[in-house]
């Protein structure tokens, strides 16, 4: 709780850089990875990311010096290597993407641990700390490194922006893109490039290994709450940033904890959440939505049963034990019950010492019920041309869903009937 | 039954294109008149979308040119306008059918400016003209076949072009919406634009269209409606393949052999 507080009162000047720089480089990233994950390019960023490593390597080989702008020079052109060769690869043999991404993501990711672990044993005393682009340390995010990473990550941040519309339209649609004289090959080459450099920027708080969920997460995540690009994109934005920020933390409290690993956790949290609150599509809302179902048929029966024993007299309003309710339909005593005085706080129905009553209300809704139903049988009979004996369990169903507008089209197709197919009389 | 044209709008000249080395349209020599309805028609697999693709410059060629308006169609890019294939893009991406529609504006305003107010209006304009104003702020997901193809079409009438190709705007929609179609595109021929719509009904392509192109990977028949649309020619087009013709093409695929020469 003190090392929260210590760290959120952000009165360490450390723990303001790590928390910026950990923010910029995750909703940059996040950003991105809307317009990689709508090309449905998510593989190719995981490629990259791999292959980001060999690039560090070498960049450090070659210079001897851990100069963020230098590493990410390699990075750079190791990321970008591998996405000519997943193209050539494409291009000029029958090996199909996913194939390709697999090779050269395994061949450059492989050479980039033989690099570093060749570092390890060179008894470089510079290498200390080279490892950190394995897993990421958000930690680690300060100084030189801070201004490097942060000027990349507000360039991307900003290209998104001026190239919103152009981005847009290539992944909704490339074809039409080139008709009208965009600049394609241009243009995937900028989301190429962006997403190149959206990983050499990340790497540094997740780490090569965990980058792609950094791109592509977020956007998934985001793309269940909204059906507007906008939104999705800002969305990610704070949901990278929010994960950021958990990893920064993470990082400061316990400096023996890779921060990729526990970023990734928690954007996976979020995302996990949002399959299952995000309404209209998670799972929580389909449950409710089912359970709001069963209740609408099991009220609707109640009433229908109650209409039909009303039919049986001519006196809709007469009052039914719930014994009699139950032997006419089988349904379970415990529910019908529940339904019942469901339907008496309503105003549907009341209840008195001899049983249930129909009120004026509850009596219109049951015949509405029957009505439908018996329309629907009718129909089916007329234009489908099933037989009366088979149309029964069929209006059960559609009885329940058939809304006033359908009801009013139904009556005029059959001509405002007055028999169902039983001859029973549509109320 | 191929007729050249004075003047055309679209000159197809000596057109072949390969996929994977195998040629799907052999030698493509054509002329368009201008402010016509013109029908390109074929069986499965004839090559009809690739015509209409190769005018547009969406597929690498391997010999011949297209001149649109007498120019390279790089140089008129603007007059042009395309309705590309229904199921050639993911309705699941989140944007409304108005930003879709937008989208026709994109064109005219260039790289980096962003949408005016005029191009709002003029998208609007173009949604009421399909018939689809009230479900501008709907989600594309939500819609059906129709409604997308009619999406699709207001977006490209957005783009005020002189000259449209169409790839099968009538595939797989309802009654009303193709009636809905064809009385917009006769509209569009009498304000003198040029529509191409590539087609697969014969029952209604007499009646749609002033110009037919007959295909099945070489061109059968190019000119009007009554002189093209016979019984013979279209036996021609739909009398099963030319064996000769897709074995040679085969063969080029297996053996790696370019479908022209390369000129040294």
């Amino acid at each position: 709780m003190e090392a929260f507080l210590e760290f959120f009162s952000f009165a360490d000047a450390n723990v303001r850089y790590v928390t910026i720089g950990s923010v910029l480089l995750a909703a940059s990233s996040a950003v991105v990875g809307c317009f990689t994950y709508l090309r449905k390019r998510a593989l190719v960023g995981d490629a990259v990311a791999h292959a980001v490593l060999p690039g560090v390597c070498l960049a450090f080989i070659l210079s001897g010096t851990k100069n963020p702008f230098i590493l990410l020079i390699g990075a750079f052109i190791t990321g970008w290597l591998s996405l000519i060769c997943i193209d050539f690869i494409t291009s000029r043999s029958r090996i199909k993407e996913d194939t390709a991404i697999g090779l050269v993501l395994s061949v450059f990711f492989g050479i980039g641990i033989l690099l570093l672990t060749a570092i390890q044993h060179s008894g470089n005393a510079a290498q200390s700390g080279l490892d950190k682009f394995l897993f990421g340390k958000a930690a680690s995010l300060v100084g030189e490194d801070l201004i490097a990473f942060s000027v990349v990550a507000v360039v991307l941040l900003v290209s998104t922006i001026v190239f919103y519309k152009e981005l847009t339209l290539l992944c909704f649609d490339q074809a039409y893109a080139r008709t009208i004289g965009f600049p394609v090959r241009a243009l995937e080459l900028l989301l190429t490039t962006l997403t190149v450099f959206a990983v050499v920027v990340g790497i540094q708080a997740v780490g090569v290994v965990l980058m792609a969920a950094m791109l592509i997460t977020p956007a998934a995540a985001a793309r269940f709450w909204t059906d507007r690009l906008p939104v999705m994109l800002v969305l990610a934005a704070l949901m990278g940033a929010f994960s950021g920020i958990a990893g920064a933390f993470v990082s400061y409290t316990a400096p023996a904890m890779p921060t990729g690993p526990w970023i990734v956790l928690i954007i996976s949290m979020i995302a996990i959440l949002s399959f299952a609150l995000a309404p209209g599509k998670g799972w929580v809302a389909r449950i409710i939505r089912q359970r709001r179902n069963r209740t609408l048929v099991l009220e609707e029966n109640l009433l229908k049963l109650l209409y039909h024993l009303g039919e049986q007299k001519q006196a809709y309003t007469a009052t039914h034990s719930l014994h009699d309710l139950l032997q006419r339909r089988a349904i379970p005593e415990k529910q019908a019950k529940a339904g019942l005085h469901k339907l008496r706080s309503q105003g549907y129905v009341t209840k008195s010492r001899e049983g249930w009553q129909l009120t004026t209300q509850g009596q219109r809704r049951g015949q509405r019920v029957v009505r439908l139903h018996r329309l629907w049988e009718l129909y089916l009979t007329q234009y489908l041309h099933l037989a009366s004996d088979h149309v029964h369990e069929d209006a059960e169903t559609i009885e329940h869903i058939i809304t006033p507008e359908l009801e009013q089209k139904l009556m005029e197709e059959l001509s405002f009937p007055v028999l169902d197919p039983h001859s029973s009389r549509i109320p | 039954m191929i007729l050249q044209v004075e003047n055309p709008v679209v000159e197809v000249h000596d057109l072949t294109v390969s996929y994977d080395r195998k040629p799907v349209l052999w030698g493509i020599d054509l002329t368009l008149p201008a402010g016509s309805l013109v029908g390109v028609i074929g069986p499965n697999g004839a090559g009809k979308s690739t015509l209409v693709k190769a005018m547009m410059d969406l597929l690498p060629t391997g010999s011949g040119y297209v001149r649109i308006f007498g120019q390279p169609i790089n140089e008129v890019r603007k007059r042009i306008s395309y309705v590309p294939q229904r199921e050639s893009v993911d309705w699941d991406f989140p944007a409304s059918v108005f930003d879709v529609v937008l989208m026709g504006r994109y064109g005219k305003l260039g790289l980096f400016s962003r949408p005016r107010k005029a191009d709002k209006d003029a998208a609007m304009e173009a949604l009421e003209k399909v018939g689809m104003e009230s479900f501008a702020k709907r989600q594309i997901s939500q819609l059906s076949g129709g409604q997308q193809q009619r999406v699709f079409l207001a977006r490209a009438l957005a783009q005020n072009a002189d000259i449209y190709f169409m790839d099968e705007p009538f595939a797989g929609v309802d009654i009303a919406t193709e009636t809905a179609i064809i009385e917009l595109l006769r509209i569009m021929r009498e304000q003198g634009k040029t529509v191409i719509v590539v087609h697969h009904d014969l029952q209604s392509a007499a009646e749609y269209f002033d110009w037919v192109v007959l295909l099945n990977m070489r061109l059968v028949a190019s000119g009007p409606t009554e002189l093209a649309l016979t019984q013979e020619l279209l036996e021609q087009t739909y009398g099963g393949k030319l064996t000769v013709l897709s074995k040679v093409g085969d063969l080029l695929r297996k053996q790696e052999f370019p479908s022209r020469e390369v000129k040294s």
